[in-house]
């Protein structure tokens, strides 16, 4: 389990780095939350 | 019973990485000039602010969303917009479901302190927004709102409270 949660926080880094620079992704997360909050919503 | 807890633990720590990108999104849009898609955005601070008689606001019914940042709190979100009888109006539905009066806090704020300012085709409007819940001229206003949208907005709707309707007056 130890090297799972190692994995996890790598993950979790490499996501919040993508989010913020990687252009794009912001959009992506956004569009993607958005359509299911719409879903949820109805 | 320890793989029951352990696959507890790896679906939690699954769910953990969408999570954390939906917040840094959200977080990150905090920090920009306007919205974006669904995330509140800071402050609108780019393009002039309009000085001068009341606009002929028919053109917005050209434009599908607009931008609108409320004063208090000073955050901004994109939304629909529709012009009728030379007023402005904007609204917010699913405000009669539970997640609908989680995700939408503006109309709350709104009724609070309703100064807004709105951003048009890159022009900053002063406005303040004003509730209308019942009236003769929610007829014609949510024509005008499933004319333009794939809505199905009524005047039901909003005097039931399911729709939140503002008119965006001039401020004074």
């Amino acid at each position: 389990m130890k090297k799972f949660y190692v994995g996890v926080a790598i993950a979790l880094v490499l996501t919040i780095l993508a989010v913020l620079f990687v252009p794009g992704v912001d959009d992506f997360v956004e569009q993607t939350f958005q359509r299911y909050l719409g879903r949820a919503a109805r | 019973m320890k793989i029951f807890k352990n696959t507890v633990i790896v679906i939690l720590c699954l769910l953990l990485i969408p999570a954390t990108a939906i917040s840094t999104a959200a977080v990150k849009q905090r920090f920009a000039d306007g919205p974006n898609f669904v995330f509140s955005g800071g402050p609108l601070e780019a393009g002039e602010l309009y000085a001068g008689a009341e606009p002929d606001w028919s053109f917005v019914n050209d434009i599908p969303t607009i931008e609108m940042q409320l004063m208090e709190p000073p955050t901004s979100r994109i939304i629909w917009t529709v012009e009728h009888n030379s007023k402005l109006y904007v609204w917010s539905g699913y405000m009669g479901t539970t997640v609908g009066q989680m995700w939408k806090q503006w109309p709350l704020q709104a009724e609070e302190d309703g100064r807004a300012l709105m951003r048009i085709n890159g022009i900053r409007y002063e406005r303040q927004l004003n509730r209308i819940q019942s009236g003769p001229e929610l007829v014609g206003i949510t024509q005008a709102i499933t004319a333009k949208y794939p809505s199905r907005t009524t005047s039901e709707a909003v005097e039931s409270g399911d729709v939140w309707l503002f008119e965006a007056t001039p401020r004074d």
